[in-house]
């Protein structure tokens, strides 16, 4: 009964889940045996100093590098044996994903193609991303923020239950920014997995419900949000600041995690 | 700001079916299509190899009574070579630069992430794109060949007659479009392998125009041999193989074109599946 245990796998197979996942560029050890995993119907925020490997984790997530050891696993499964993946996993990468001479509008039309979506979907994520007036112009004219939209667009295209996202609100207006945080929460609220890295902390902390901390290719903590700030900050300060305000300490709470783990900073 | 749903309630979006190679070769289309490149390519090489074709037959037939005896028997054995292949070289770079850019320029813009994600099969990915840029060649260089030719025949009739009930004829107009495809197969293996536009362009140049000149210098037969076993010496193809300067017969040369898209296009698969995108 192999539907039977496909359910089962579905049923019981966190969204993703990285076991020992290990990935170096030369001698450099960019991703370091990391263990976690990500649930459905929650924001989970990626945190990490720049150069910590978030990018790197993603990519490893979805196929498109291969690690040197360990398992990426997508619900059980490796990426690469999903059929008709953008209907499974949903990614915005910190790089662009399209070519500048093409138009928006095609652009997504071929990606539904290659996953035999209708064409109709093309233009419901248009719509969602409001792209729908540029939809026929070059994406290379397109602003930072346009083009941010675009992988956004084609990220919700196959309608997927696991979202990725890479530093999404990079370039975008704060319209454009309070948009992506609404969007993630519905995506959460609907019960989908949302995984998104950033580097705006009082952004994740009002829209990760869990974090995940990494410093050099390591998990630091993957823990709640609220227990993130209260584990990591000042008692004194903790105990001082009303609850309301308690947001505004996951910026201190992630320096101090994170200082011994930086790699790159001003001196 | 729309509120256009995600659509999760009720009207989920699913595919309408299992996708497979029809469906990726659907998408390899629409991006084909959608970029204008595409068709500045073709447009060049439409007018280019069409012109040549009748400059040389025009000159050829102008000039007849006054060419050697050897070229006259050349012109009559071989007419069809005469008319299709002038444009020969114009066309395989034209079809060339095409061919690379389909795959370098997914790598330069970052599209191959986009494409790697919607099919993490990687060779399937690179098949798909293969198999439907080499039909698009093949039926544009047709619309090449099929009109090259009755202009050709039109302006040689003077001198010489070439029909296009003769089977050699035939064999001749199809394998332009199978010479155009491998052509277009080369270039695309090599981007994929290179990844780089302008290095992958400068190697097909290379290997199809400076190489065989080089091979060429090799004293005895075997530089011939080898010059002429390069993918631009297989141009033979197009003609009646009946000149007698030809190394290879028609067959012999589409063989060894046969071989040279198989071991490129196989390195490319093999690259494409090794290495991170
Ligand atoms: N293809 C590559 N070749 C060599 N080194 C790489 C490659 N990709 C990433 N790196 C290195 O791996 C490290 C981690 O990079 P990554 O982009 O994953 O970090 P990040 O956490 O996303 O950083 P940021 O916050 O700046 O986006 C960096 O030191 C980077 O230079
Ligand atoms: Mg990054």
């Amino acid at each position: 009964m192999p539907k039977n245990t496909e359910n089962l796998r579905r049923g019981h197979a966190p969204a993703i889940e990285a076991r020992g996942l290990t990935k170096s560029y030369g001698s450099k050890t960019v991703v370091d045996g990391l263990d976690f995993q990500v649930h459905a119907g929650r924001v989970t925020g990626f945190l990490g100093p720049n150069g910590a490997g978030k990018s790197t984790t993603m990519r490893l997530l979805l196929g498109l590098e291969r690690p040197d050891s360990g398992q990426a696993l997508i619900e059980g499964r490796p990426y690469a044996e999903l059929t008709a993946p953008l209907s499974h996993v949903g990614a915005l990468l910190e790089a662009k994903a399209f070519h500048k001479g093409r138009s928006a509008r095609n652009h997504l039309l071929a990606l539904a193609q290659s996953q035999a979506l209708p064409e109709r979907r093309v233009d419901e994520v248009l719509d969602l991303v409001g792209l729908h007036d540029v939809a026929g112009k070059r994406a290379g004219g397109y602003s930072l923020g346009m083009a941010q939209r675009l992988g956004i667009a084609a990220a919700l295209l196959g309608d997927p239950r696991i979202v990725l996202l890479d530093e999404p609100v990079n370039g975008l207006d704060p319209e454009g920014v309070f948009w992506i945080r609404n969007l993630m929460k519905r995506l959460a609220a609907e019960g989908r997995a949302v995984l998104v890295s950033s580097h705006l902390m009082n952004e994740m902390a009002v829209t990760a419900d869990h974090l995940m901390v990494i410093g050099r290719g390591r998990l630091l903590a993957d823990c709640g949000t609220a227990e993130f700030i209260e584990r990591h900050t000042d008692p004194a300060v903790y105990a001082a600041t009303p609850d309301v305000a308690r947001p505004a300490l996951l910026e201190e709470a992630f320096m101090r995690l994170t200082a011994s783990a930086v790699e790159y900073s001003a001196r | 700001m729309t509120t256009a749903t995600l659509t999760r309630a009720g009207d989920a979006v699913r595919p309408t079916h299992r996708p497979g190679m029809t469906d990726l070769m659907r998408s390899e289309w629409t991006k084909l299509r959608s970029l204008r490149s595409t068709w500045w390519s073709l447009a060049a090489m439409i007018a280019v190899s069409v012109g040549f074709t009748v400059a040389a037959c025009a000159v050829y037939t102008h000039d007849f009574t006054h060419l050697d005896a050897a070229t006259q028997t050349e012109f009559r054995q071989d007419t069809i070579g005469l008319i299709l292949q002038p444009g020969v070289q114009f066309a395989s770079l034209a079809v060339s630069v095409l061919g690379a850019m389909l795959i370098t320029s997914e790598y330069s813009t970052g599209m191959i992430r986009a494409t790697m994600l919607a099919e993490p099969r990687r060779t399937r990915a690179l098949l798909a794109k293969a198999a439907t840029f080499a039909l698009f060649v093949y039926v544009f260089s047709e619309l090449i060949a099929i009109p090259s030719f009755f202009i050709g025949s039109a302006i040689t009739s003077a001198h010489a007659s070439v029909s296009i009930s003769d089977p050699t004829n035939i064999r001749a107009i199809l394998s332009f479009g199978l010479f155009m495809t491998a052509m277009g197969l080369i270039a695309l293996s090599i981007g994929a392998i290179v990844r780089h536009t302008a290095a992958a362009v400068s190697l097909v140049l290379a290997l199809h125009f400076v190489l065989p000149g080089v091979l060429s210098l090799i004293p005895g037969t075997v530089g011939k041999h080898l010059s002429a076993a390069m993918p631009q010496g297989t141009s033979v193809v197009v003609s009646s193989g009946h000149n007698a300067g030809n190394l290879y017969t028609p067959a012999q040369a589409g063989l060894i074109l046969a071989a040279w898209v198989v071991v490129l296009g196989g390195a490319a698969l093999v690259s494409v599946k090794r290495r991170d995108v």
